[in-house]
């Protein structure tokens, strides 16, 4: 039984000592199809992985989510998601677990959304693990693009698809004329230097993409 | 009069000596930069530097063209002794640069002409400019005029272009949609648009689904608390196993 303590141990003393990166820094933003070339042409010129080129990416995400009930009729229940991830163009590749918090928007002067985010890496009967939890899907996609790296910052320009039937696999579609463009950093809290770091990139990326921060709220509401 | 010039002469050297300074110590630290920091030197600071050294260069070349300035070109320095001994005195005014004022090096130190070599260059040029007959230096010059005013032309209609262009992609080229970053951000952060099922007319269907199995173990306890719409989006799934299980269940009984 002493080993599951010490671990416990070892992982509340690596969160005491601030060193696990579990912010996500973000922003966000899309590029119309037509100009994906030209974007993709000025991200190599900008990022670091030059000489390999852009890495690809194709990968299948599934929204989780638990409900709990709270005890007291007043509260309302809360609900809790979990993403996993796995890629469709390389098997045998783990899957990807990740909780993402509630988004943080600031004030002016915070140049990105902040977000708590775990990310951990996990076999495939994570779905069967997480269904037996009680987890039900809410919803999913399919996401298709390119990465990039420039120092801790990571840029990923993806077409987002619907699935077309109930199975992966089966016809697929975009739903929009736009790539999902995303510029993210996983830091430990407080670094707050790199989000302007980040600013300074997204300034570099006008007028091609309007990388912003975008509320959730807000959007629940427009649409 | 004599002594009027002096002063002149003495403020004159005493800002020169000034500027110089200045414009030695910034290029010190721009040495002491590209030696020591090459690894996180980005290019505008560098360009700062640039800068820097070019603003004092202009400042210095502008003390010596004032009106106030005298003629240093029909000033001398004499040479009054030379010696092979390290003088400790030049070596300290000079940062160890100059130890010796010796007959090498004087030469070079207080050379007020052109090198021999580019003085022997300069003069072949000379020599050849003055031979050039005057019809062929107009045909020359003629052809030189033409080819640059045809590049001056090639670089105008291309700059004309450019700036139609850029201006134009100004005011009308859009590379993204707000619109489509809000549906796609939304569907993947929140699901808009990707959910199981979007259209809101299943929703009566499949909500009397989930009242049949509401004593099932397991079930969400808290189910009649959150609005049906959303509930029965996230729900439908479920809701089909529980009701075939349920009838597996009761068949036994029935038979």
């Amino acid at each position: 039984m002493s080993a599951p303590g010490n671990a416990m141990d070892s992982l509340s003393a690596a969160l005491k000592c601030n060193i696990i990166p579990n912010q996500e820094y973000l922003l966000q933003g899309s590029v119309l199809d037509q100009y994906v070339e030209v974007l993709l042409h000025r991200l190599r010129g900008l990022c670091d992985n030059v000489d390999s080129g852009p890495e690809s990416f194709h990968d299948h995400e599934l929204c989780f989510s638990l409900r709990i009930a709270n005890t007291g009729a007043t509260t309302p229940m809360s609900v809790f998601s979990l993403r996993v991830r796995r890629a469709l163009d390389v098997s045998d590749t783990p899957y990807q677990l990740r909780y993402i918090g509630q988004q943080e928007l600031g004030d002016k002067n915070r140049p990105t959304v902040v977000r708590s985010s775990i990310d951990m890496a996990c076999s495939s009967t994570i779905v069967d693990f997480l269904t037996e939890l009680g987890c039900r899907v809410d919803f999913e996609y399919i996401a298709r693009g390119y990465m990039f790296r420039k120092g801790r910052m990571k840029i990923t320009v993806s077409k987002i698809f619907k699935m077309g039937g109930n199975k992966p696999g089966e016809t697929v579609e975009p739903i929009s004329q736009s790539y999902l463009v995303e510029l993210s950093v996983l830091a430990p809290s407080g670094q707050d230097a790199i989000a302007e770091d980040m600013r300074i990139f997204a300034e570099q990326l006008r007028p091609l993409v309007q990388l912003e921060k975008i509320d959730y709220k807000r959007l629940g509401n427009i649409m | 009069m004599q002594q009027r010039e002096e002063k002149q002469l003495d403020s004159a050297l005493e800002s020169i000596i000034q500027r110089v300074n200045d414009l030695k110590q910034s290029i010190a630290a721009m040495i002491f930069k590209l030696e020591n920091e090459y690894e996180t030197m980005n290019w505008p600071s560098f360009l700062d530097n640039y800068a820097l050294i070019s603003g004092q260069l202009t400042s210095l070349s502008k003390v010596m063209s004032h009106d106030k300035c005298p003629v240093l070109r029909n000033l001398t320095v004499l040479p009054l002794m030379l010696s092979p001994e390290r003088d400790e005195q030049l070596a300290q005014t000079t940062e160890h640069r100059v130890t010796t004022f010796a007959h090498d090096l004087v030469p070079d130190y207080l050379r007020t002409k052109l090198e021999p070599l580019a003085e022997t260059k300069m003069l072949q040029l000379e020599n050849k400019a003055v031979g050039l007959q005057y019809d062929n230096a107009q045909k020359q010059i003629a052809t030189y005029q033409k080819v640059v005013s045809h590049v001056w032309d090639i670089v105008s209609k291309a700059r004309e272009e450019w700036e139609v262009e850029s201006s134009s992609r100004g005011n009308t080229q859009q590379n993204s949609s707000v619109a489509d970053t809000h549906l796609l951000v939304a569907a993947v952060g929140m699901g808009k648009g990707l959910k199981m099922n979007p259209n809101g007319q299943a929703n009566p269907t499949s909500g009397g689904m989930m009242v049949a199995p509401s004593g099932r173990p397991g079930g969400a306890p808290g189910q009649g608390q959150i609005p049906p719409t959303t509930q029965a989006m996230n729900k439908a799934p479920s809701a089909i196993k529980t009701n075939i299980k349920s009838a597996a269940q009761m068949h036994p009984y029935g038979r």
